[in-house]
């Protein structure tokens, strides 16, 4: 489904990617670990688009989208859920879902009222999420968490076929990161996942396969516990002993 | 167009460029320092023509009215930014309304004070004669003009790179809220600033003054009007962005007037908006998307 | 029973000089029919400005331009057809708005700002220059009221339903907008325009169809001004018609439908009610009208319609 070949990235003299090649088979489960600064989020956003490669190639489906713009990719199929939250603060749950629903359809129909489809629509992706009865509260008044349960319903009413999740788990209580752990692991087996994760736990609990990314470089990449088991890995890690199991 | 004739234009785009810098300089210095762009610029510049009117009515120097008038509007930016500005610290739009706010305060009272009348400021004596140059006669003020230009630039940049306060300045136009955490006492900077943006416009004010005359509108054109061209095609925030707006825009809407007459101004547009489609930030601008 | 009020209010305007006759002078109906070209003109703006977050502060320069070619139009067809001059000013408003608009839609905020004024600033000055086409600074005089088949504008009477009509019509437009699927991406892209990114639209062209839009309508507004007082003058398109539009839109209240309307009802207030209970050789309408914008920036940014929700919240509480 997805194929990242010798991808290359450069901010001024620092490589944050250094020649990357991965790939992802459809409705497989993928988490990226690493230190900080490995190029985790750099990976996420340049297979986003809002960072364009210095070198190496992308393909979504077989399709190369190198030099595609964020919109184009997201009418590809691919959905991006930010490290930091963005949402439309203002806006209600409902009406945060109802843009990612009406974005499949095209935005210039001017003259009619918003369907009553697209809140209904809206209104089922927010219950699967958790947030049933939550629909009208804007935005900026839930709660950190109800807000990463609110990207995750956007981003899946978008009907993606690769789900980008940076960090869904960032900054959340126990509770809330096993709520939203097992949201993601109940998701339809068709959807394709990257995940960059902190969390060990949550990334064992969700990911087939697990990519170790080390100063730009991959320096592991299998099945999860053979990457667990991995010396280097933990080389790496060092430090960072919460996180190794 | 005989070779004195393009010789005598560019001498009048050079001054018209030399004019544009001394305006222009002010606002860019505001914008790189507090991300502000003070739309009353113009009225300043105008408020700094109509200072020196007096100035010259009642004590009959020229040289004094150029030392009053940027004094005045320093005093006025200084006062100002602590009473308004300041209140709206990050929000940079606001700001920007703000100044808009300003300037209709500032030219409906000019023209209450002073009369909305066209009014003319001589140049000082010694330098309203003319000088025969090649092919020609040329007024000696507009090569004083030329000079005092340069000179300023010059200054500029020594005092920019040389000095303490130049530091500042290049420092507080990089990142000015870090020089707040440096100890630097970020208030009367930023008030210090607007002053010396404001004492600039009106400078550029009493210099144009025996060129462009003094009357309603001034504050648009070619006040706001000219300065805005010269940072949006030579880049925001930057000494020598100004300088490379004011050398483009000042000779091009000399010949553009005189090769094109009635639609000059379109050649300013075009200029405009080829540097836009190719470097939207401005030729040497810094990338600066604020809200 | 909401639509009926409405429907009710918009009548009330639209025959406002004929039940007015008895108590108000014609006065009344001037400065009314001048406000509801305001209006118009403001809530173009707001669409920019309120809806999509495009603070554009040379919206006049599509102003003028409509008026400029319902004038012209006009002369140079030989005709006072309404939709052939007022067809004009719409194309014309709409030619320019996307011609700027092009050069303009990638850049937000402050930037946003000072190109939408250097760039209209030059039209302005086009018109200013090009005597031949425009009347330069004398401005272009003699702009026939327009006519509807066998209908003739040229009853001030008349020429004020007209803009009225046109005002409801364009609330009717701007409010359906509003609550359409378009309407709610605009505010997307002002709320969170890379997350808009994300999620499949395509932003420029977004901010450029609501650009082309507001200034169509600026457009028609401009040519309601040349119609009235038949006459076009290069201050349409100037910095202080731009200015005019952005006060009025933010000391009503940006954003909403209301905002415009209320502001350009006190722009109106201040420009021509308060001049004549000055003394006439204090002329300092602008400067009280900056000192007015400035009080709402610094201490009601959502404008008047703000302190209304405002006060309207307390009042509940009670």
């Amino acid at each position: 489904m997805i194929e990242i070949r010798d991808l290359r990235r450069a901010f001024g003299g620092v490589m944050a990617l250094d020649g990357v090649t991965l790939t992802l088979a459809d409705g497989e489960r993928r988490a990226v670990i690493g230190p900080n600064g490995a190029g985790k989020t750099t990976l996420i956003n340049t297979l986003a688009g809002e960072t364009a490669p210095t070198g190496g190639a992308i393909r979504l489906a077989g399709r190369d989208i190198t030099r595609l713009r964020p919109w184009q990719r997201a009418r590809l199929g691919l959905a991006h859920v930010y490290q930091r939250t963005e949402l439309f603060a203002p806006l209600a749950a409902r009406d945060n879902v109802a843009l990612a629903v009406a974005a499949r359809r095209g935005p210039y129909r001017m003259f009619r009222a918003v369907p009553r489809s697209e809140y209904a629509e809206s209104e089922a992706v927010l219950e699967r999420v958790g947030l049933a009865g939550r629909e009208s509260v804007a935005a900026r008044a839930l709660s950190h968490g109800e807000r990463r349960q609110l990207e995750l319903a956007v981003a899946l009413a978008q009907r993606p076929r690769v789900l980008l999740l940076d960090e869904p788990t960032a900054g959340m209580s126990p509770l809330e990161t096993a709520r939203i752990t097992e949201l993601i692991a109940g998701l339809d087996r068709a959807l394709t996942i990257l995940i960059v994760e902190h969390d060990m736990d949550v990334v064992f609990r969700l990911a087939d396969r697990v990519t170790v990314l080390h100063e730009g470089r991959v320096i592991a990449d299998g099945a999860a516990a053979d990457v667990r088991g991995d010396t280097r890995v933990h080389d790496v890690y060092l430090g960072k002993a919460v996180t190794v199991a | 167009m005989t070779a004195e004739l393009v010789f005598q234009q560019a001498l009048n785009g050079l001054s018209f460029g030399a004019l544009l810098f001394i305006l222009a300089s002010g606002l860019s210095l505001v914008f790189g320092m507090m991300d502000v762009v003070n739309l009353a610029h113009g009225a300043f510049y105008m408020l700094g023509a109509y200072v020196a009117l007096s100035v010259v009515q009642s004590t009959g120097s020229f040289w004094l009215a150029m030392l009053a008038a940027p004094l005045a509007l320093g005093v006025l930016g200084f006062v100002l930014e602590p009473l308004l500005l300041r209140r709206l610290r990050a929000r940079h739009l606001d700001q920007v309304l703000l100044t808009i706010g300003v300037s209709l305060v500032i030219v409906d009272v000019i023209g209450q004070v002073w009369g909305r009348e066209v009014r003319s400021l001589s140049a000082p004596a010694g330098l309203d004669g003319s000088v025969t140059l090649i092919g020609g006669v040329y007024p000696v003020y507009r090569l004083f003009v030329i000079a005092f230009g340069v000179a300023l630039a010059a200054a500029m940049a020594v005092v920019y790179r040389r000095t303490r306060i130049g530091m500042l300045i290049r420092a507080g136009v990089q990142d000015a809220e870090m020089l707040g955490a440096l100890g630097v006492d970020t208030n009367r900077l930023f008030a210090s600033t607007f002053a010396t943006g404001a004492a600039l416009a009106g400078l550029a004010g009493v210099i144009a003054a025996p060129v462009f005359g003094v009357q309603p509108g001034m504050d648009t054109d070619p006040g706001l009007l000219y300065s805005l061209v010269v940072v949006v095609v030579g880049g925001l925030g930057t000494l020598s962005g100004a300088v490379a707006g004011s050398l483009l825009v000042g000779p091009a809407d000399t010949f553009g007037k005189v090769l094109f007459q009635d639609v000059a101004l379109a050649v300013i547009f075009a200029i405009v908006a080829l540097v836009l489609l190719l470097k939207p930030t401005g030729l040497l601008g810094r990338i600066r998307i604020a809200r | 029973m909401r639509a009926a009020l409405v429907a009710a209010a918009a009548a009330a305007v639209v025959t406002f000089p004929y039940w007015s006759r008895p108590w108000a002078s014609p006065f009344a109906t001037t400065l009314l029919r001048d406000a509801l070209i305001l209006a118009i003109f403001a809530l173009s703006l707001d669409l920019l400005v309120g809806r999509a977050g495009m603070p554009s502060l040379g919206h006049a320069a599509f102003f003028g331009a409509g008026a400029y070619a319902a004038g012209i139009a006009g002369q140079r067809f030989a005709t006072d057809q309404l939709p052939v001059t007022l067809g004009a000013a719409a194309l014309v408003g709409a030619a320019l708005a996307l011609l700027i608009g092009v050069l303009v839609v990638r850049s937000e905020g402050i930037f946003f700002l000072m190109l939408t004024l250097a760039l209209a600033q030059i039209v302005f000055a086009i018109a200013f220059q090009w005597t031949a086409v425009t009347g330069g600074s004398n401005g272009l005089s003699g702009v026939g009221r327009p006519m509807l088949a066998a209908v003739d504008f040229s009853a001030p009477d008349l020429m004020y339903v007209l803009v009225a009509v046109t005002f409801v019509l364009a609330v009717l437009v701007l409010w359906g907008l509003a609550r359409s699927p378009y309407g709610r991406a605009l505010t997307g892209v002002r709320e969170n325009e890379r997350r808009m990114r994300a999620l499949g639209y395509d932003t420029a062209r977004l901010r450029l169809s609501a650009f082309v839009i507001a200034g169509t309508i600026a457009g028609i507004a401009g040519a309601l001004s040349a119609y009235s007082t038949r006459f076009v003058s290069a201050q349409d398109a100037g910095l202080g018609n731009s200015v005019r539009a952005f006060v009025t839109v933010l000391v009503g209240g940006a954003g909403t439908l209301g905002g415009p309307i209320v502001g350009s009802a006190l722009v109106s207030l201040i420009e021509r009610v308060v001049p004549s209970l000055l003394p006439t050789d204090l002329r300092i309408a602008d400067a009280i009208l900056g000192i007015v914008f400035i009080g709402f920036v610094l201490f009601a940014r959502q404008g008047m319609v703000g302190l209304g929700h405002a006060a309207l919240v307390r009042v509940s509480r009670r």
